[in-house]
């Protein structure tokens, strides 16, 4: 029988949603106040165009796409309309969302609210790592006529293979990047506020780490698809020192529910690991795990790792270290003046941002993996072979492989993180039942 | 009259070339006692491997079905990344010292990554390559990984590369450039003595054996050429565009089997004009005039995207510079199934098409070509393109 | 003891009753109609028919398939996975590889020594390396489909088809029959395009002697042929009961 813990509601939980809310709504009223918007990846550097003014909304590319993608009738609404423009169906979910919004000059709301029309930016600004964002964007200005878009090519290898000129190939662009947007906005550039936005970027990051590190306690104070909400701000906009002030109070909460052993689940019996973003309007996995086998996702290489600063590999490139990485306040680094904080933001990202470093080799994704494994204490991996996102998809079966050859077991099922078409419920209960009755894991219903 | 165009007999040997890519291959390492490196992108830089003494080879699917990649590779990564590691998985590059990867495409790397692991070899590097070669800095990040490279290979092959042998490797690749273009100057002529099929033959051999042997075949070709009788309808003036694409078939079936009359004058894609079109500026750094090589010439869509006050894509205004250089009546976009950079660019493709009044035909193939599905669909297209004429 | 296992799968609803978790006394197999849990009592009923065996002789049912859930009157349920590795352990107990081919689903499951499963791979969502396939092109081809797989050992030559799409591998059987080519080689190129789809599935969890085929496809003398040359290994079907009872056969094992 799975022993009880106790549970209870996050009180951060309601801030985190109305952020949210609010943060859709701003992009979508910032014009009547003449204030900038501007659209890209949500890995963009989020930190350089603040330096614009106080008055600069933001409109991240894939959360936009997953919230597209949760409301089911509205994506494949604006799926369809993609395709039928000649969009192949095998690309990007979330650009497949976005570019779908757009051809329909629609754009949806957290509550599903639909506006006419899709609020075009000022600009779009991005980074370019996998083979879509850079393209992603530009088609984007392209379909709401002529937005300029800029990208930073962030190709530059895994951090504990940067040098000098690789950091500097970055900084140089977003040097011409702050140009380019002063340009295009006609705006004077202050750097006081990028040197704001660049701490408060380091904090928002580094506290996610330190949050998603208590989920190492039994029983985990929090639990996947809950941290898929709470994360959403650092994709939204993670630069915003009040997102940062945000995530500070949530770090005190959870280490406040591991004092008291406060569970994210009251029957935590299984600790299970996942690895790719989740099929958004099929989230019901997590939940169905939950119920029936008292199985508790405590987190991936994907949620810790696409915003959360971790030190990652070590200098070899042998071991990885899931340890937070120190903020400049940490480092005892000080940052005055616009290239201390450019070669901050660049530095920082690229050396312990966990979801770059995956495509430059296999070997480092699974090392992390195992090793995430081991320090969260899971006792398998259930991995969603993703067809949503080649980048994330990436290396997923190597892993797999890996995995299983290191004794660790693996459950695989397929879908796509923004395309609502291809999951099949049926087949996937089917896995996690087969997979759990393998392990002879019993539902909670049968013991 | 000089000899028919369609017998010349270099059109065989570099049919020969291909066909024989391995056994060529490994006569090049016994005969020159130098290694031989198999790559899986055309961004590789290829000059320093050939001034180390080092042969550099294209690896290339077999268009054959397979079975035993997908427990590396994800199915809805493109055909050719699993036809390429199948190559590897069974062993049919076992001669190889070496292999190597420019960074490119997710779908590439991953094949490099499994085969770096999986099948053995001596000898394997990942290079670091800028992907917004649209920026001006990207020559500067990309020389600096030239360096490194130069420095591995010397390494590998216990050699140092000097200025001398680079400067030759450079003229080497340039002249095998010079010539490749010159015989495209002749898909220019109302009658061109040279299919397209002869023509991917011609470059995708020049990836396959040392182009100074490529060269020697390419200076016949251009005297036999000049006098070539041409025996054969032209037909409609087609174009290719697309995604990697080496698969022969189909053009024999478009330019010999089928029922009008249709010849390719230009294939853009990395086994055409795209694999060849660019040559090194000498200049006094060598190693900086190959990395704007690299980053300057046609590029992939994987590469291809705005920057700093440049919101275009550098391949379509050669694909609007080609498309009238070569008077191409119609183009055939054709699609390697799941090959994103290509993808994100078809949408503003058809639209630059539209706008050229050229009109398009879009075929997405897998690891085999159905070609008669295909033939269906291409002999449709070519009778729109003819009835169009009736109008004008 | 008397167990009952009812696999109710996607075209055919299978049932095996055995005793003392050793011995098969009865088996049937009849077609799934759209209420299942007519299907499943059904099958049970002709299976304990064969049997000699009253239904309240029963000790346990247990159901399997995809149509598990719809089997009220069954005392418990059994993933197909779980199902067909029992199964084909207890048919075959050298098995370390099992691979399952229905109608609409192919799998691979690896065993360990104790029979435990190891690890287990499903087919992808396309559905060309699965049983329905070979019913639509047999019927497409105008052969029945009991000679379809005869046909294909009868072909001197191989056409080659690629299938990891059955779009595609359609439009290519359409270009086959167009192109005059015979209908055995078309039958071996369809039967080496299911192959070539399953063992890549396969591949992913590892082939470890003995092979084991089990699920309706694994009748078809052509599919078997076919995947023998794939995986360049021997194959064997079960010799206790045919391969399509493998889960059901699974599921009465629960007990044990």
């Amino acid at each position: 029988m799975a022993k009880e813990f106790k549970v209870e509601p996050l009180k951060v939980w309601n801030d985190f949603k109305k952020y949210r809310e609010q943060y859709y709504r701003d992009y979508l009223e910032a014009k009547d106040n003449g204030a900038v918007r501007w659209a890209g990846s949500a890995w963009a550097f989020d930190a350089v165009p603040a330096g614009l003014g106080e008055d600069v909304y933001p409109l991240t590319g894939e959360p936009y796409g997953a919230t597209v993608a949760f409301f089911k009738d509205f994506s494949r609404r604006a799926l369809e309309k993609a395709e039928r423009a000649g969009v192949p169906r095998d690309l990007c979910g979330y650009l497949r969302n976005y570019w779908g919004s757009i051809m329909m000059d629609k754009y949806v709301l957290t509550d599903g609210t639909e506006v006419e029309p899709f609020p075009k930016p000022d600009f779009n600004y991005t980074i370019h790592i996998c083979c879509t964002h850079a393209k992603w964007y530009h088609r984007a200005g392209e379909l709401e006529g002529d937005v300029p878009t800029y990208a930073v090519d962030i190709s530059v290898g895994p951090g504990y293979l940067l040098d000098d000129r690789k950091i500097n190939y970055v900084v140089r662009q977003l040097e011409d990047s702050i140009k380019w947007m002063e340009q295009i906005t006609g705006r004077e550039y202050d750097d006081e506020l990028l040197i704001k936005a660049v701490l408060a970027e380091a904090d928002s990051m580094s506290t996610w780490a330190k949050i998603c590190k208590l989920n190492q306690n039994i029983p985990a104070p929090l639990e996947e698809k809950s941290m898929f909400t709470l994360y959403a701000l650092l994709v939204l906009h993670r630069a915003d020192p009040r997102v940062a002030e945000l995530y500070n109070k949530l770090y005190e909460e959870t280490q406040d529910r591991v004092k008291r052993g406060i569970g994210a689940i009251n029957n935590e019996q299984f600790r299970f690991l996942t690895d790719n973003p989740p099929p958004w309007a099929f989230l019901n996995v997590y939940r169905y795990l939950e119920k029936e086998y008292g199985a508790v996702s405590l987190g991936s290489v994907y949620t810790f790792g696409l915003e959360g600063a971790w030190l990652g590999m070590d200098e070899k490139g042998e071991t990885w270290r899931w340890e937070p990485a120190p903020t400049p306040e940490e480092a005892g680094v000080e940052i005055s003046n616009r290239e201390d904080a450019l070669r901050w933001t660049a530095e920082f990202n690229l050396r312990y941002r966990p979801g770059w470093q995956h495509p430059y080799s296999h070997k480092i994704r699974k090392i992390e993996t195992l090793q995430m494994i081991k320090d969260w204490k899971a006792d398998a991996m259930i991995m969603h072979l993703n067809r949503g996102c080649e980048l994330w998809a990436m290396s997923e079966l190597e892993v797999r492989d890996y995995l299983v050859k290191h004794n660790i077991p693996v459950a695989t099922y397929e879908g796509n993180m923004a395309d609502p078409r291809e999951f099949d419920e049926a087949r996937t209960w089917n896995v996690i039942d087969s997979f759990m009755e393998s392990l002879g894991i019993k539902k909670l219903s049968k013991q | 009259m000089g000899k028919k165009a369609e017998e010349l007999p270099q059109y065989k040997q570099f049919a020969e070339w291909i066909e024989n890519r391995h056994d060529y291959a490994k006569k090049w390492q016994q005969n020159n006692g130098g290694k031989v490196v198999g790559y899986l992108c055309t961004y590789v830089p290829e000059e320093i491997l050939y001034a180390g003494g080092v042969l550099p080879v294209r690896i290339l699917g077999s268009h054959e079905p397979e079975s035993i990649t997908r427990p590396y590779l994800h199915d809805m990564y493109c055909p050719f990344c699993h036809d390429c590691l199948a190559q590897g998985l069974e062993g049919r590059f076992d001669y190889l010292d070496g292999i190597m990867l420019a960074q490119s495409c997710l779908h590439l790397r991953q094949v490099f990554f499994t085969w770096e692991e999986r099948v053995p070899v001596d000898w394997s590097y990942y290079m670091h390559f800028p992907h917004g070669v649209n920026n001006n800095h990207a020559a500067e990040y990309l020389k600096g990984e030239l360096e490194k490279f130069k420095v591995a290979v010397e390494e590998w092959t216990g050699t140092t590369i000097t200025n001398k042998e680079l400067d030759d490797a450079i003229e080497v690749y340039n002249k095998n450039r010079q010539l490749m273009k010159q015989v495209y100057e002749f898909r220019k002529l109302e009658n061109p003595p040279i299919t397209g099929l002869h023509a991917m033959e011609m470059v995708i051999s020049s990836q396959m054996v040392d182009k100074k042997e490529h060269n020697e075949v390419l200076e016949s070709l251009l005297e036999d050429l000049k006098d070539a009788e041409v025996d054969r309808d032209t037909g409609t003036r087609l174009m290719i565009i697309g995604s990697e694409d080496d698969d022969r078939e189909f053009f024999k079936m478009v330019e010999y089997e089928q029922n009008y009359s249709a010849t390719f004058v230009f294939e853009e894609h990395c086994t055409g004009a795209r694999y060849f079109w660019d040559e090194v500026r000498p200049e006094e750094d060598r190693l900086m005039a190959i990395a704007k090589r690299y980053v300057n010439r046609v590029p992939c869509p994987a590469k291809d995207w705005p920057t700093y006050g440049f919101y275009g894509r550098r391949r379509f205004n050669w694909i609007e510079k080609w498309v009238k250089e070569f008077n191409v009546d119609g183009a055939i976009i054709m699609q390697q199934k799941f090959c994103d950079p290509h993808e994100l660019d078809i949408p503003s493709l058809r639209e630059l098409l539209d706008n050229l009044n050229i009109p398009h035909l879009f075929l997405e193939f897998d690891i085999t070509v159905p070609v008669g599905q295909f033939r269906t669909r291409v002999e449709a297209f070519l009778e729109s393109i003819g009835e169009d004429d009736l109008f004008f | 003891m008397i167990t009952a296992g009812i696999d109710v799968g996607s075209k055919y609803t299978k049932a095996v009753v055995l005793k003392n978790g050793a011995e098969i006394v009865g088996y049937a197999n009849i077609r799934t109609g759209m209420d299942h849990e007519k299907s499943a009592r059904e099958a049970l009923e002709e299976a304990l028919k064969a049997a000699g065996i009253n239904r309240d002789q029963v000790d346990k049912i247990i159901a399997t398939g995809f149509g598990k859930t719809s089997v009220p009157f069954a005392d418990d349920e059994i993933s197909q996975v779980v199902a067909a590795g029992k199964g084909g352990y207890f048919a075959r107990p050298s098995t370390r590889t099992v691979i399952e081919v229905g109608a609409e689903e192919s799998r691979g499951i690896k065993l360990a020594e104790d029979g435990k499963i190891r690890d287990f791979a499903l087919a992808d969502k396309c559905a060309a390396g699965a049983g329905s396939f070979t019913d639509a092109m047999a019927r497409y081809l105008e052969v029945p489909l009991e000679e379809f797989g005869q046909l294909s050992l009868r072909s001197k030559g191989a056409a080659a088809m690629n299938a990891q799409c059955v779009i595609f591998a359609e439009s290519e059987v359409v270009s086959l029959v167009h192109q005059n080519v015979p209908k055995e080689e078309i039958s071996r190129a369809i039967h080496d395009a299911i192959a070539d789809r399953v063992a890549s599935i396969v591949r992913r969890v590892g082939i470890e002697d003995d092979v084991l085929v089990v699920g309706g496809l694994a009748n078809d003398p052509g599919f078997i042929d076919s995947l023998k040359r794939e995986l360049n290994t021997e194959v064997y079907l079960p010799e206790i009961i045919a391969p399509e009872y493998i889960p059901a056969l699974g599921a009465a094992l629960m007990e044990e």
